[in-house]
């Protein structure tokens, strides 16, 4: 590989690069300057023809601290005659210029600066001075009909635009060079050049789009005032109000991971162990609420139980709200027990039931057999289903934004830091407090439970189940299913509902009116939202396969580095992301708020995880001598992507495409702290509408919103049937 | 048909364990040439590197160092991809999601061969391997044997230079194996393709191959004939892994006109063969195939037995003996002419001279 002949074309590219680079940055930076050095003549010329002619001094003062004052570019100051070489004339006007006269009066450039305005020109200083602690240009130009005749206008100017023009240019041609002296180094030193891109290109992103902000944040949680400190963490521990939020964060996270692991349980349970006739509805029921965008559960929540709610009024409740601690634990339950669910039961179908037939068969009773069997073979499914869920109801933001009341948790907290009182470090600060308790739990799930899981692979067909509940449990357990369905279906009943009713709560008669309103004023936000989706969705979808690929094909250094980096953000809180966003690149080098391109990147990066995992799981099934034979056969590393990957892993490809398009259009956390007045995110105008307690358009709008997704889902399952006789042949 | 050489250089592969670190030489020093149209097989147990040597070849692998060159072009650094080798793969590598055509035409499509082209030589070859008929079907839907012949068939359609067999016949049952073998020879001979294969089976590499490479633990041992492998092995390693095959100690009396004298139990041979490292005196062992040897009274022979199995083939019976040197193969041909011995039965040990050598020293060998 490393033949001195590719050394060499190497080291003479790089060369030419950097020859290359270097004249664009000379020709570039003398171009500015010229034009730069123009303006302030023009500049000079406009302040020289303002001169006050034939004036008194006393006159001549005046306007010299006016032009000061107006905090211009330059600042002037006059000199009353035209000095010979070390001749201190009286001068006025800017006392930092004045001074810099008075210690200069024989420097050769001074000298030479008079001289020509002796003839009447202006003259350019050739050196840039030190003026009043920073570096600007000097400009000698003749003070016309003064006082004596002749004087001198001095001019510095400001040169702060100048510099940070030619810094950016720098940085700007500094990352071009590395990246061409990386893709001059694949090419002339890789077997595979195509891959050492993906690879290095993977990197890239990853450095910039998940380690640097996330550094940032931390950074600049000990940053305050440009200096390093302990200050934000010291305030932040030490405030009651913090605590009582980190406080109201686990609390919640507690008793939601409690009630939804049951409910879940509950669910999983009647789906897997009885015999009851409704088992595929109760498990889409029990899926439902997985993919209902965020607000909904929330806003019908309200709607039904708020202070003006439907059940309120009904009931006439008057001594309750629903805002705090227990709304937030029944939405976040309605909306998260599926997780439990689908953990569990993924949990219950891998283990044999035959385990309990043989209980049963040693005449153990059916309680017996539950409480010693069945229930000890699920304690760490149970275990990981609660960690899930905590873990989610402690990064959930979109509930308690609305629905928190008095009570407070940090993932608000945080937003309120950063949008209310606008301390950026003290909202980053506040997420990454909350990434403990997250991550503490993310990783007690993935490495300390998920190890411990009793489920076995037979590959027996178990069809049959014993029955392990006499009818009357079950008519009990199938009543509290009932309980929650209901409460479930009744909650997007509400929405729907909600589009229909003039003013929920005060009058309820029929109107469309709040269709009409809702679509005119959320057209833009939604022609934004489903934009920015499609946009990131292929996106998202390819990389991931990309970054799949490579990391079950590939041997390279780093590559556990990379594979970490790029499954990070799923454990990060997405308001933490959302901080980082807002922390890193709202400066230089990378000015990204407010652009359509960080909101795409943010859905890409967060949803690239999920993506990355199902690619790889389905690459591992595929025997490589098939992409081998392909490479084999003359196609490069691009084309065996494009033929045979990409095909093979379609399932997972598909799947990856619609959770990322799904949930870029449900997202609420982080898109917050991104959006701008030009890129508008629907979920944020739901949450505006219901602030504003127009809870009709919050209602159509969400109800919008649930269309789609159910209708994205739908389709996605539609095209992943179409495929299964492939994943059959596959395995074969 | 372009059928080119194939050359080694010195060529070596170290790898690195990515848990321990630990470096691994998998094939150490190895060079060797394949003429053009000529089928080579590349013969060791498992690990000994011949696969590795085939990645290599196929371009899967970069050589730590050495030179490859096919026909005059040193491809030692060019991908896999841009090299004119086509792999059979052990598991044929056939890709799902297409139907035999389009599996087959898959080479010829990156080449930008011309539709009507493209059909009239993808059906040529299908109906070589008479699978024409099978065109549409998904290759989930064929036998073991068919899916074989479709990987060899998309090998071969892009007429490499160079048609690389790794291990392609080890998934099928005996009887397949023996078919395909055939057919493997007889498209290679058609085309005349440069061919390298690489097996285990000895059975496989005896029947297939112009020549053999024996490798052991990433070295060549010896390159032959298979039949001067099969008599004339180097060492007792090539002698045991070609075939089934006795030793008996010796010494070496005097080595010269083309003949070495061996003294064995007392009595002395003259054997046409020897490993050159011998000299005069040495401590040695005669190497007998089954078919040189014969059975007689105790006491008459070499070394003194029991008969413990007798193996009846048609054409021949296999008599299993145990004496001190272990249990050792007798193959008696035509059977129905010649006196068997009964199981059981005392026997003495005599062996031809003219068919065996004399090698040095003494390994313990794999039971075969």
């Amino acid at each position: 590989m490393f033949t001195r002949r590719r050394v060499y074309s190497f080291v003479l590219a790089v060369a030419l690069v950097a020859l290359a680079e270097g004249w664009i940055f000379s020709n570039v930076r003398g171009e500015f300057r010229s034009i730069m050095s123009a303006s302030r003549m023009r500049s000079v010329a406009v302040t020289m023809g303002a001169f006050p002619r034939r004036a008194e001094v006393a006159e001549i003062f005046a306007w010299l601290e006016r032009v000061n004052r107006q905090d211009a570019q330059y600042r002037i100051a006059w000199i009353d005659g035209i000095p010979a070489a070390g001749e201190a004339l009286p001068a006025a006007g800017d006392a930092d210029l004045v001074r810099l006269y008075r210690d200069n009066a024989s420097d050769p450039e001074f000298v030479k600066g008079f001289d020509n305005v002796a003839y009447e020109e202006t003259y350019r200083g050739a050196e840039d001075r030190d003026v009043g602690g920073a570096l600007r240009a000097l400009i000698f130009a003749p003070a016309v009909d003064s006082p004596k005749g002749e004087g001198v206008l001095l001019f510095a100017f400001d040169l702060a635009e100048q510099r940070s023009f030619e810094r950016l240019l720098v940085v700007l041609l500094g990352v071009v060079f590395c990246v061409a002296v990386l893709v001059l180094w694949q090419i002339q030193f890789s077997r595979d050049p195509i891959v050492g891109f993906a690879i290095t290109g993977l990197f890239l992103m990853s450095l910039i789009f998940v380690a640097y902000p996330l550094f940032e944040s931390v950074r600049l949680s000990f940053v305050q005032d440009g200096k390093l400190t302990l200050q934000i963490w010291r305030s932040i521990l030490t405030s009651r109000g913090y605590q009582a939020a980190l406080k109201g964060s686990i609390r919640l996270g507690f008793w939601t991971a409690t009630f939804s692991t049951l409910t879940g349980f509950l669910f999983a349970f009647v789906c897997s162990r009885t015999s009851v006739r409704f088992r595929p509805f109760i498990a889409a029921m029990g899926t439902l609420p997985v993919i209902s965008p965020p607000f909904s559960l929330t806003l019908s929540v309200i709607l039904l139980l708020g202070n003006n709610g439907l059940l309120t009024r009904l009931l006439g409740i008057t001594r309750f709200s629903i805002y705090g601690l227990h709304g937030l634990v029944l939405v976040q339950t309605m909306g998260m027990f599926p997780i439990a669910f689908l953990t569990l039961s993924g949990v219950l179908d891998g283990i044999d039931s035959t385990f309990e037939d043989a209980a049963l068969n040693l005449s153990a009773g059916r309680w017996k057999t539950f409480t010693s069997i069945t229930l000890p073979l699920v304690f760490p499914g149970l275990l990981s289903a609660w960690l899930l869920v905590f873990t989610n109801s402690l990064a959930d933001f979109a509930n308690p934004l609305i629905l928190s009341g008095n009570f407070r948790v940090l993932s608000l907290e945080s937003y309120l830091e950063v949008t209310g009182m606008n301390r950026l470090g003290h909202g980053a600060a506040l997420s990454l407090l909350l990434l403990m308790p997250t991550l503490s739990a993310f990783l007690a799930q993935r490495f300390w439970v998920g190890r411990r899981s009793y489920v076995t692979v037979t590959g027996k067909p178990t069809g049959r189940i014993t029955e392990l509940t006499t009818p009357a449990v079950r008519f009990a357990l199938l009543s509290l299913i009932c309980l929650v369905v209901v409460f479930l279906l009744s909650l997007y009943g509400t929405i729907v509902a909600g589009c229909f009713v003039k003013n929920w709560g005060i009058d309820y008669s029929f109107s469309l009116a709040n269709i009409g309103e809702a679509l005119t004023r959320g057209r833009d936000a939604l022609f934004d939202t489903v934009t920015l989706a499609a946009v990131a969705t292929p996106l998202a979808g390819v990389v991931a396969m990309i970054a799949a690929m490579v990391i079950v094909r590939r041997t390279f250094h780093g590559k556990r580095l990379l594979e970490m980096l790029i499954m990070t953000p799923f454990a990060l809180p997405g308001t933490l992301v959302g901080i980082s966003y807002i922390l890193a690149f709202n400066k230089p080098p990378l000015i990204l708020v407010g652009t359509a391109a960080i909101i795409v990147i943010n859905y890409a990066i967060r949803e690239l995880p999920v993506g990355v995992e199902g690619g790889v799981a389905s690459l591992r099934q595929i025997d490589p001598a098939i992409e081998e034979a392909a490479t084999d056969l003359g196609a490069d590393s691009a084309t065996v992507f494009r033929t045979i990957v990409l095909p093979l892993v379609r399932p997972a490809f598909l799947s990856s495409l619609s959770y990322t398009f799904v949930r870029s259009m449900t997202a609420v956390s982080a898109v917050i702290f991104l959006i701008s007045a030009r890129w508008y995110h629907l979920t944020v105008l739901i949450y505006n509408f219901s602030e504003n307690l127009r809870f009709g358009l919050a209602s159509v709008l969400s109800t919008v919103l649930i269309v789609i997704v159910f209708g994205v889902f739908g389709l996605m399952r539609l095209l992943i049937r179409k495929n299964e006789n492939l994943v059959r042949s596959i395995g074969a | 048909m372009h059928s080119k050489s194939v050359r080694l250089e010195n060529i070596t592969k170290v790898f690195r364990d990515p848990q321990s670190g630990q470096r691994v030489t998998a094939v150490d020093d190895v060079s060797f040439e394949i003429a053009p149209g000529e089928l080579v097989t590349l013969l060791g147990p498992s690990g000994c590197g011949k696969t590795t040597v085939l990645r290599m070849l196929s371009g899967f692998e970069a050589p730590t160092s050495g030179r490859i060159l096919i026909g005059e072009l040193d491809v030692t650094d060019v991908p896999p991809n841009k090299r004119d080798t086509a792999m059979v793969f052990q598991s044929y590598g056939l890709f799902p999601h297409m139907n035999v055509f389009d599996n087959v035409a898959y080479g010829l499509k990156l080449r930008r061969v011309p539709r009507p082209a493209l059909e009239e030589k993808v059906t040529r070859f299908l109906e070589m391997v008479g699978l024409s008929t099978l065109a549409k079907r998904p290759p989930s839907r064929l036998s073991g044997g068919q899916q074989q012949r479709v990987a060899l068939v998309r090998s071969l359609i892009v007429e490499p230079a160079v048609l690389l067999l790794d291990e392609p016949l080890s998934n099928l049952d005996a009887l397949l194996r023996e078919q395909m073998r055939v057919e493997i020879r007889r498209l290679q001979r058609s085309l005349s393709t440069t061919a390298m294969y690489v097996t285990h089976d000895r059975v496989e590499a005896m029947s297939l191959s112009d020549r053999i490479i024996v490798m052991k633990a990433g070295k060549i041992v010896q390159i032959g004939t298979p039949g001067e492998i099969y008599r004339d092995p180097v060492d007792t390693f090539v002698a045991g892994f070609v075939g089934k095959v006795a030793f008996f100690p010796c010494t070496t009396r005097s080595i010269a006109s083309g003949l070495c004298r061996v003294e064995v139990r007392g009595r002395n041979f003259d054997v046409p063969r020897w490993s050159e490292d011998l000299k005069d005196g040495d401590e040695a062992v005669v190497m007998c195939r089954p078919e040189s040897l014969s059975l007689g009274a105790p006491g008459e022979g070499i070394e003194d037995g029991v008969v413990t199995t007798n193996v009846y083939l048609g054409n021949s019976v296999e008599s299993w003996v145990k004496s001190d040197q272990g249990d050792v193969l007798v193959q008696i041909d035509n059977p129905d002419m010649k006196k068997i011995r009964k199981e059981g039965e005392s026997v003495s040990l005599t062996f031809q001279p003219e068919l065996a050598k004399v090698l040095v020293g003494f390994e313990r060998l794999p039971k075969n």
